[in-house]
């Protein structure tokens, strides 16, 4: 497939609005304003582009749910808070082609009747952010955002926020909460974002991925989408391959590509003299894959099918030499550290995992310590206020489920027994 | 009233449109536990105890959240709600401390009443628990004037968060850092000052946040006897309940152990300000007038019996040469019975009307602008009443009371005796150190005080009669809203001291006045009777008063909407395990008592 999102991410100026605007930029937006709003929806509708942060939810439905018979404003907000461990695909887009997130931000607004879209951008993402506002002074200057949108009368505002590093804002509530300055927690849903978002008005919560999809979508047409990929998994998509490969990076590919081809083809397959071991396929929250689980495409509801999920498409490669409990332990880190503590199972139960996690490393674990990771690892899943929950509980749940004997072989022997690299034989860092 | 009929555990009830499933089961004794939920706050869904299985929903629900619709089928007790329940309530315990043999909530602790009821039976959890500020007693930090805060106990509900920024809204509590190490903090540790800070001990359901007041002084078991009441201190008229410490009598220390708010949707919602909750140990204090007091000859107030007392009453006045030399200041505090009294009394004696003045003091509370509870600046529970009597209430342009006349008359020698009714706490009446002043000159002659603190005024007095305080007598009281509510007796008064009615008809016969009465009750029934055209003594006949009721049945005489609070305090839940032995109780079934072999 011939990339779309990413074509010019290697020419050395793509990320300024000169190129842009040499290569098709601004047109989608052009288009969306020569159409009436409700028809821009039911084109991405017909696109059946599904939402790049992680749930694949239908981006066309998330807009038609935004309540439109309210006097209150309503506003886009744009998810770049990307912080899953082993995804960095918005990342590069906004990096390289910021201007196309402008685009589709405008052509969000257009859709939802929004005069203001906010991009919520990483707190790390520093250096993202000063290419995000240099570009966004430029495009106002030259009239394609602000007042007057290239002579249409269309009026809209775009504001670049930088969160201040949490992994809970990339939450779509938590998201809003932050933006409202407050805690990066998340709301008790119902009422989702489309009802009641930032500041209790009708918002629309879309990932920087998503929204880059949308300006091809305006130019090419919803047929032209849904071709790229599998039925119900249209358009091009971008996987962030890391971890024991030759070649980690960021690839697009249609989402019929097999996730095997995407580690052998595109990533140059595991690296010299070591065999596959297991992959995470969507970000380091979904559950694991076995090599044999591979030949299917990355698409997120092949990928659901066997059990796990596309997630945000951030394939973590791991082979021979990962140790399970280690990942799980390292995983669990995260999410403790990252937990936002507004809920009792997972500010907890977190925190628990990861002493257990950790305790089996240092070899000092129990083998009903592993029934113990296994149980309170599904009594965090389902009974949280967000999404998190069930994420952190699910790198000790699919460790345990694959690799049982692993642990086992921890307990009893009371050390590592996987041939380690470097990081698995480290000193583990204390809790 | 839209309504709505859903089923609970099989079980069909109809519930207002818009409430939670939560307060659906709440009103049909349905018992799911619940912590971040509080009927006076904002709903944040955080704790996940009060999860519940709803047909055609794929995951449990909070109740808390999850607005009753129609046809809903909700189950509490199936397998997998009890399960998950009992795993919450796991994760609430891994960290806490189980110090609740020291700790000031043990016993009328949520977390431990539904713990015993809805938790697991051990925990699994084998790591050291989280410790913030210290193990044990290091543990109680201060958390402003009237607080103290354990840090290690805290759940993290909120409830605190929400309250200060909901209701007393000046935000001054919050949740630093996140998710493991979150912790409920203040700026700067500079802990919570405000006049509701009280009601964040009522809220906390744990023992994290304690008041200085009453940490250490007992324990619910304690304290067995409660009594429904109204707050007199100022003219807002709380609800409150008196809590009474089992104690012998020749025994040390105070009877009245502590004051918690009393749900009255219509006058304080489930609040109390803290002048309210902390300001009642002058009423077993060493201060307190016991014994009638008659100034010697000698100059010096000495002890003397009622008797004697209410004779040289009677001799000052009709000595005093005439209606025209006597005066009557009454307090705000005065309630209707005594103001009646005063009123048959002055109509004996045929006082002039410039002979009465009510007194009262005036402060502005200091509270955030868009407080929720709004602590009224005039304290005083009855001008209102008062001035339905037909009383003087006659305040400045400032609000304070309008004495100047009153007190010209005194400074003037135009007064020769005066009679001041002062039953509130001292320096409720304003200021009267004029007073004081007139009588060390001469020009007032004689100086009768009715009270219940040995004040300056009382210092100053030639007769001090000993009275009640408002939590020693039942009477009856107008706020400010015009609401007629009664403050029962929940203690006797110290020593010698008398309910005041009973002290004025006393005044009053030895005057020669024909009072019959033989109850402050007789005395509302007239009232009553005089007022009969005014709707707002409608009930004035009838009031009923609260007596000391064993905590136990606390909820049955109290007022059914009291239920959140049995809720609170007196968890009495059946057992509802996943695991172990059925049998585990709260303390009010009694310990249960497992068989010896």
């Amino acid at each position: 497939m011939e990339p779309v999102l990413t074509r010019y991410i290697r020419e050395p100026n793509s990320y300024t609005l000169d190129f842009f605007l040499k290569h098709d930029g601004y047109n989608g937006l052009k288009a969306a304003l020569g159409m009436e709003p409700n028809a821009v929806i039911d084109l991405v509708k017909a696109s059946g582009l599904r939402g790049r942060g992680g749930a694949g939810f239908p981006t066309g439905l998330k807009w038609q749910f935004v309540l439109k018979d309210t006097p209150l404003p309503k506003y886009i907000c744009c998810n770049a808070d990307e912080s899953e461990p082993g995804t960095f695909k918005d990342h590069v887009l906004m990096e390289r082609n910021p201007h196309l997130l402008f685009e589709g931000c405008l052509i969000g607004c257009r859709a939802i009747g929004a005069k203001v879209a906010y991009i919520y951008i990483r707190g790390e993402f520093f250096h993202v952010q000063k290419v995000l506002e240099a570009e966004l002074a430029k495009a106002y200057a030259q009239g394609y955002v602000g007042k007057n949108i290239m002579g249409t009368g269309f009026d809209c505002d775009i504001v670049i926020h930088r969160g201040a590093g949490a992994y809970e804002a990339g939450e779509e509530t938590a998201l809003i909460e932050s933006l409202e300055g407050k805690r990066a927690q998340p709301r008790i849903k119902p009422p989702f974002p489309a009802v009641s978002g930032l500041y209790n008005c009708p918002t629309a919560v879309n990932n920087v991925e998503t929204l880059c999809n949308l300006p091809s979508i305006l130019l090419n047409g919803a047929e032209w989408f849904t071709s790229l990929g599998p039925e119900k998994n249209g358009g091009p998509k971008l996987f962030c391959v890391s971890g024991h490969v030759k070649k980690p990076g960021t690839y697009e590919a249609s989402m019929s590509t097999t996730l095997h081809e995407l580690i052998y083809g595109h990533a140059g397959g595991i690296r010299d003299g070591h065999q596959l071991k297991a992959i995470i396929p969507g970000g380091s929250s979904v559950p694991i894959l076995l090599p044999h689980e591979l030949e299917i495409p990355a698409s997120f509801d092949a990928v659901a099918q066997v059990g796990s999920m596309l997630g945000s498409a951030g394939i973590i490669v791991m082979d021979e030499t990962t140790c399970m409990v280690w990942a799980a332990r390292n995983l669990l880190y995260f999410y403790k550290h990252e937990s936002c503590g507004k809920c009792t199972p997972c500010r907890e139960g977190g925190d628990w995992l990861h002493r257990i996690l950790t305790k089996i490393e240092n070899g000092e674990g129990e083998m009903r310590d592993i029934d113990l990771l296994t149980s309170i690892g599904s009594n965090i899943a389902g009974k949280t206020l967000c999404a998190f929950g069930d994420a952190a509980a699910t790198p000790a749940l699919t460790t345990v489920k694959h690799f049982r004997p692993e642990f086992e072989a921890h307990v009893r022997e009371g050390r590592c027994t996987v041939p380690a690299d470097w990081r698995a034989a480290r000193t583990p860092v204390a809790h | 009233m839209d309504t709505v009929t859903l089923t609970i555990d099989g079980r069909e009830v109809t519930v207002e449109k818009g409430k939670t499933v939560l307060q659906a089961a709440i009103d049909n004794g349905v018992q799911i536990p619940y912590y971040c939920y509080h009927p006076g706050l904002g709903i944040d869904g955080s704790c996940r105890v009060c999860i519940v299985k709803i047909e055609k929903l794929p995951k449990l629900q909070t109740s808390c959240s999850t607005p009753v619709a129609e046809g809903m089928v909700v189950s509490t007790q199936t397998p997998e709600v009890v399960e998950a329940r009992a795993s919450v309530f796991e994760f609430l315990l891994i960290n806490h401390p189980l110090d609740c043999p020291v700790c000031d909530k043990g016993g009328e602790c949520p977390l431990q009443d539904f713990s015993y009821s809805f938790g697991p039976n051990e925990s699994r959890m084998e790591f050291p628990r989280r410790v913030f500020d210290g193990e044990g007693v290091r543990a109680d930090v201060d958390f402003g004037p009237t607080l103290m805060l354990n840090r290690n106990r805290c759940i993290l509900c909120t409830r605190c968060v929400r309250f200060m920024r909901e209701i007393d809204t000046d935000p001054q509590i919050n949740i630093v850092d996140r998710g493991y190490g979150s912790e409920i903090a203040t700026f700067q540790e500079e802990g919570v000052h405000s006049l509701l800070s009280g009601n964040l001990m009522d809220v906390c359901p744990v023992g994290a946040i304690t008041t200085r007041d009453y940490r250490f002084k007992s324990r619910p078991w304690d304290n067995p006897d409660a009594v429904d009441t109204i707050c007199t201190l100022c003219e807002k008229g709380c609800n409150t309940t008196a809590w009474l410490k089992a104690k012998p009598e020749w025994a040390k220390g105070a009877r009245l152990i502590r004051i918690t708010p009393r749900f009255n949707p219509d006058v304080n919602d489930y609040w109390m300000c803290d002048i309210g909750r902390f300001d009642y140990r002058w009423i077993e204090g060493d201060n307190r007038l016991q014994k009638p007091l008659l100034r010697s000859e000698a100059g010096v107030l000495e002890p003397t019996d009622w008797r004697n007392v209410v004779g040289k009453v009677a001799d000052r006045v009709t000595a005093a040469g005439g209606p025209s030399a006597l005066g009557f200041l009454v307090s705000g505090h005065a309630s209707l019975e005594e103001l009646a009294l005063i009123g048959r009394l002055g109509g004996t004696l045929g006082l002039r009307e410039e002979g009465v003045a009510v007194g009262w003091r005036r402060r502005e509370k200091p509270q955030a602008p868009g407080a929720k509870f709004k602590i009224p600046p005039v304290d005083a529970p009855n001008l209102m009443g008062a001035a339905d009597m037909g009383f003087p209430v006659r305040p400045t342009s400032s609000g304070d009371a309008d004495l100047a006349a009153f007190r010209g008359d005194v400074e003037a020698g135009r007064i020769t005796v005066l009679y001041v009714f002062d039953p509130g706490p001292e320096g409720t009446l304003g200021d009267v150190s004029w007073i004081v002043e007139a009588r060390q000159s001469g020009r007032l002659q004689h100086l009768i005080v009715q009270g219940v603190l040995m004040t300056p005024l009382a210092a100053a007095a030639d007769i001090v009669l000993p009275g009640a305080a408002w939590v020693e007598k039942d009477a009856a009281y107008v706020n400010e809203q015009g609401r007629l509510q009664g403050a029962a007796r929940a203690i006797a008064p110290p020593g010698e001291a008398m309910e005041d009615w009973q002290i004025l008809v006393n005044v009053g016969l030895a005057l020669g006045a024909p009072l019959t009465y033989t109850s402050s009750q007789e005395v509302r029934a007239e009232i009553a009777a005089g007022l009969g055209d005014n709707p707002r003594y409608a009930g004035l006949a009838e009031l009923a008063f609260a007596r000391p009721t064993a905590a136990g049945n606390w909820l049955k005489t109290s007022n059914p909407s009291e239920r959140w609070k049995w809720d609170f305090m007196f968890q009495d839940l059946p057992p509802v395990k996943f695991v172990g032995k059925p049998g585990a109780t709260s303390w009010m079934n009694g310990i249960p008592l497992t068989e010896v072999e």
